[in-house]
């Protein structure tokens, strides 16, 4: 087994489970349902959550070995509804929006909601091509900073 | 992050809502963003990305001002 910034390959293949799990579901696994995968002991993988949450590779409910992001992906609503195919999926953000195609290299139309109005607002990624109006997304911190508080980012 | 119509909209909701103002960056960027930051993440071997290498990442995409290489 190799480390790798803390993680073993085996958290890597975890984590890897997870993002293919929550893109053909719309919702990430339970530690149940991962460990029923890899056949192993659940406590060993609710540990291998809560390091890759100590990561950053996703991140879990305050105080519970629940996923509640894989960015791009929030398994919770949002103000942003991302559709690739016939598949709904949440994003965390508006970059996570557009992460989500990005992620899955894929067309995807988007449905936001704008927090000053509530005005509801349609974007799309087609053949790799942004189509939209002239939107602006606002970074309220700098990069250094945006683990310090995720929700607020 | 969130969606606005304009860098006006972004004061008034910082305003509002006593965010911090940080950076404006039209959606055009941030999909080219999106494209260099997640383009990968489900990739075998992704392992995830440094302070460094995120501002490599940014100045690619052309967020060159202090506030993305702090």
């Amino acid at each position: 087994m190799t480390m790798s910034g803390g993680l073993s390959d085996q958290d890597w293949a975890i984590r890897l489970h997870i993002y293919g799990y929550f893109v053909a579901r719309g919702r990430p696994p339970t530690s149940e349902e991962v460990a029923s995968h890899f056949r192993l002991e659940e406590a060993e993988v609710r540990a291998a959550f809560h390091r890759l949450h100590d990561h950053h590779a996703l991140f879990l409910d305050p105080g519970t070995d629940v996923i509640r992001m894989a960015n791009p992906l929030s398994a919770v609503p949002t103000a942003y509804r991302v559709r690739v195919g016939d598949r709904g999926l949440w994003a965390n953000c508006a970059w996570d929006s557009l992460g989500i195609p990005a992620m899955l290299d894929a067309d995807a139309r988007v449905e936001a909601i704008l927090p000053t109005t509530g005005e509801a607002v349609n974007y799309a990624v087609e053949k790799g091509k942004l189509k939209a109006d002239p939107f602006v997304v606002h970074f309220p911190l700098p990069f250094a900073r945006w683990y310090d508080d995720l929700q607020h980012t | 992050m969130l969606l606005f119509r304009s860098e006006e909209a972004i004061d008034a909701w910082c305003k509002a809502a006593t965010e911090p103002r940080g950076e404006a960056v039209s959606l055009e960027t941030v999909w080219a963003l999106s494209q260099a930051w997640y383009g990968d993440r489900i990739s075998p071997g992704y392992r995830g990305r440094t302070l460094e290498e995120a501002r490599r990442l940014f100045a690619k995409v052309g967020l060159t001002v202090p506030f993305w290489q702090r």
